[in-house]
């Protein structure tokens, strides 16, 4: 049997390998995702005041810091026995939505849709985002740029400091905002909104019209039939600060709903002896190993298994691209996991109305903003949906609020049986008689790319400029047969 | 008219030497060094709404290049970039968006550019503090910016 391996090397939390290993006829036998997560945070944080952990937290992923922020803040509010008030916690949702557009903007242009633009046959070295914009234009790539910086501005404004907020207060936030900053946020919320259009305009243009990439859209290739997770508000419209998390099966059917601690009663966690990362799935059904299929207890969260989850979006852009979406493809839930891209271009434009209605909100300039607060209660958990899907932090703490245990749930983790799947599909597909190159394996990337890894980016010292990417391909005897390398 | 010179000091607070650019940056403000600065946890697109608009640009990151710890290297952007299909959002290099940045607003890049790269020993364990080897480097990498102020 030959084994071929994908080797995205990242250091501190995270170490992601996919290995793939070949029959004697050199089709795909199996497939592996493989995380190397050390919970070096989650002990890190005992010993900690709750009240420190928000700004310590952010520092987990230079890319998602606003999340991790804004779960752990909610956690603190349970410990605390305190809820936001109502201006605080738009407060939070403007920061959060902002945040979103930003996160989305850069794993649409930069990850996803490179692969389309520039093409799945094209050689890595135009298809980046630098080939993006060579294709699309300067001008486009600048417009686009322009309007994801509004979304950073916002960030910054209500976050209290550059890159890294520090706002968090138990029932509360630090910062009030002034009417002049109001202004500026609604100004910089339209940008938002265009960029949304924009957005799934250009998903449209390139890929919606193009017969070839809706084979791949579409195709059972990228297919994957798992059941989903999202938050939803009382309305089931998917929400991304707060709400009920619901559950849907591989038909769409709602099989379980809970919040908070609830979490502990549905997800249950399977260890695999050929990973150090646990797989996540549902309780009630049991582990009925790494399959999809009617009857699966794995579940994928994200932005296509939150609109799965949900009876639609609560903004009026949003709300209309979803529907678009689901009488394109024809069903619902959508198991395409390229549907993904999609999901994530009408979150954006959600996320981005959503910033907008805040920020005209007359109560966001109250100055009511902050509780009082008495003993800690002990306990609290925190859910939010972070871009790549749902993020839990549970924490215990003493009377005085010191961290006693975390316990961290990230998107990547409740992903992992589906990212298994989806590699191993679009590997048995695409990989026949043992024939590797650079474009196979890339379709074999795509597979894992929608689900946008968090493998850990806590650190990203250089190393010569590029990511480590390593694939080896070895004989059945288990020598190496060639070794394609990036760096 | 373009801003004059920015410092841009890039890492994880919380692990180690991954903190040196964060700490050439402290450093050059309590020092009160006459420069504007700014810090980044991590590289994306932030670094380019950050330094669009200055003449000059220094950047500090730590860097894993298998040379002795606390090595100090001055690099262009060619030195850093090689073109690449990436793995995920969290994983745009330096090279691949300062690249970016100069080809969509090529007029208001810095015309100037240094990216300063430090061997770190560790930035896996958790800590405020720097390794010994990378703490001397810190010094002289302050040093050497300043003499470039004085020069300018």
């Amino acid at each position: 049997m030959r084994k071929i391996e994908i080797n995205p090397i990242t250091r501190l939390e995270g170490h992601g390998k996919i290995t793939i290993f070949l029959d004697d006829n050199g089709n795909v036998d199996e497939a592996f995702f493989q995380v190397v997560e050390l919970r070096g945070y989650e002990r890190f944080l005992v010993g900690m005041p709750i009240e420190e952990v928000p700004r310590t937290v952010s520092t987990i992923c230079g890319v998602c810091r606003g999340i991790h922020f804004t779960a752990s803040m909610k956690a603190m509010d349970e410990i605390y026995g305190v809820k936001p008030t109502p201006t605080a916690r738009k407060l939070r949702e403007l920061f959060l939505n902002a945040h979103f557009v930003e996160d989305h903007a850069v794993v649409l242009y930069a990850l996803g849709l490179p692969d389309f633009v520039v093409g799945p046959d094209a050689s890595p070295a135009e298809r980046n985002i630098v080939g993006l914009v060579q294709k699309v234009g300067v001008e486009l790539g600048k417009e686009v740029l322009r309007k994801r910086a509004c979304a950073v501005k916002i960030f910054e404004m209500l976050g209290g400091k550059p890159i890294h907020p520090v706002t968090a207060l138990p029932g509360g936030w630090a910062k009030r905002l002034t009417e002049e900053e109001r202004q500026e946020i609604e100004k910089l919320s339209e940008q938002l909104v265009e960029l949304g259009k924009l957005t799934l305009q250009i998903f449209d243009d390139v890929i919606l019209k193009n017969e070839k990439y809706m084979e791949l859209v579409t195709g059972d290739m990228y297919k994957v039939v798992v059941n989903y997770m999202g938050t939803v508000d009382d309305q089931g419209r998917v929400a991304y600060y707060d709400g009920t998390q619901r559950v849907v099966d591989t038909n769409g059917n709602e099989i379980a709903t809970f919040t908070g601690k609830g979490y502990l009663d549905y997800i249950a966690e399977r260890v695999l002896p050929w990973s150090y990362l646990k797989m996540p799935y549902l309780k009630q059904i049991g582990w009925k190993g790494i399959v999809d299929g009617e009857g699966t207890s794995l579940y994928s969260v994200g932005p296509l298994a939150r609109l799965n989850a949900a009876n639609g979006m609560d903004t009026p852009l949003a709300q209309e691209a979803y529907e678009k979406m689901y009488e394109t493809l024809k069903a619902k839930p959508v198991h395409q996991v390229l549907a993904y891209h999609w999901a994530r271009a009408i979150e954006l434009l959600n996320a981005a109305e959503k910033c907008l209605q805040l920020a005209k909100d007359p109560e966001i300039t109250s100055p009511d903003t902050r509780v009082e607060v008495g003993e800690a209660t002990g306990e609290g958990v925190g859910i939010v949906e972070a871009p790549r899907g749902t993020l839990i932090h549970h924490y215990k703490t003493d009377k005085k609020g010191i961290v006693k245990e975390a316990n961290l749930i990230v998107a990547t983790t409740h992903n992992k049986g589906p990212i298994n799947l989806a590699i191993r599909k679009a590997a048995k597909h695409f990989i026949k008689e043992g024939k590797v190159d650079e474009a196979i394996l890339n379709h074999v990337e795509m597979a894992f790319r929608p689900y946008d890894l968090c493998l850990a980016c806590a650190t990203h010292a250089v190393t010569k400029g590029t990511i480590p990417f390593q694939i080896d391909i070895y004989t059945p005897k288990g020598e190496l047969y060639q070794s394609l390398k990036n760096f | 008219m373009k801003k004059t010179c920015l410092v841009v000091g890039i890492g994880n607070p919380l692990l180690r030497d991954d903190k040196l650019g964060i700490q050439v940056v402290e450093t050059l403000n309590n020092q009160q060094v006459p420069v504007e600065t700014t810090i980044l946890y991590t590289v994306g697109f932030e670094l380019i709404d950050k330094i669009l608009g200055y003449e000059k640009v220094i950047i500090i990151d730590a860097a894993k290049f298998g040379k002795l710890p606390g090595t100090i290297l001055e690099l262009r952007l060619e030195d850093i970039f090689t073109t690449h299909a990436l793995i995920n959002s969290h994983a745009i290099t330096l090279g691949t968006t300062l690249k970016t940045g100069y080809l969509i607003f090529p007029e208001e890049m810095p015309r100037k550019l240094k990216i300063i790269l430090v061997e770190a020993e560790d930035t896996t364990h958790f800590g405020k503090e720097c390794s010994p080897a990378v703490r001397q480097a810190i010094e002289k990498v302050v040093e050497r910016i300043k003499e470039d102020l004085r020069s300018m």
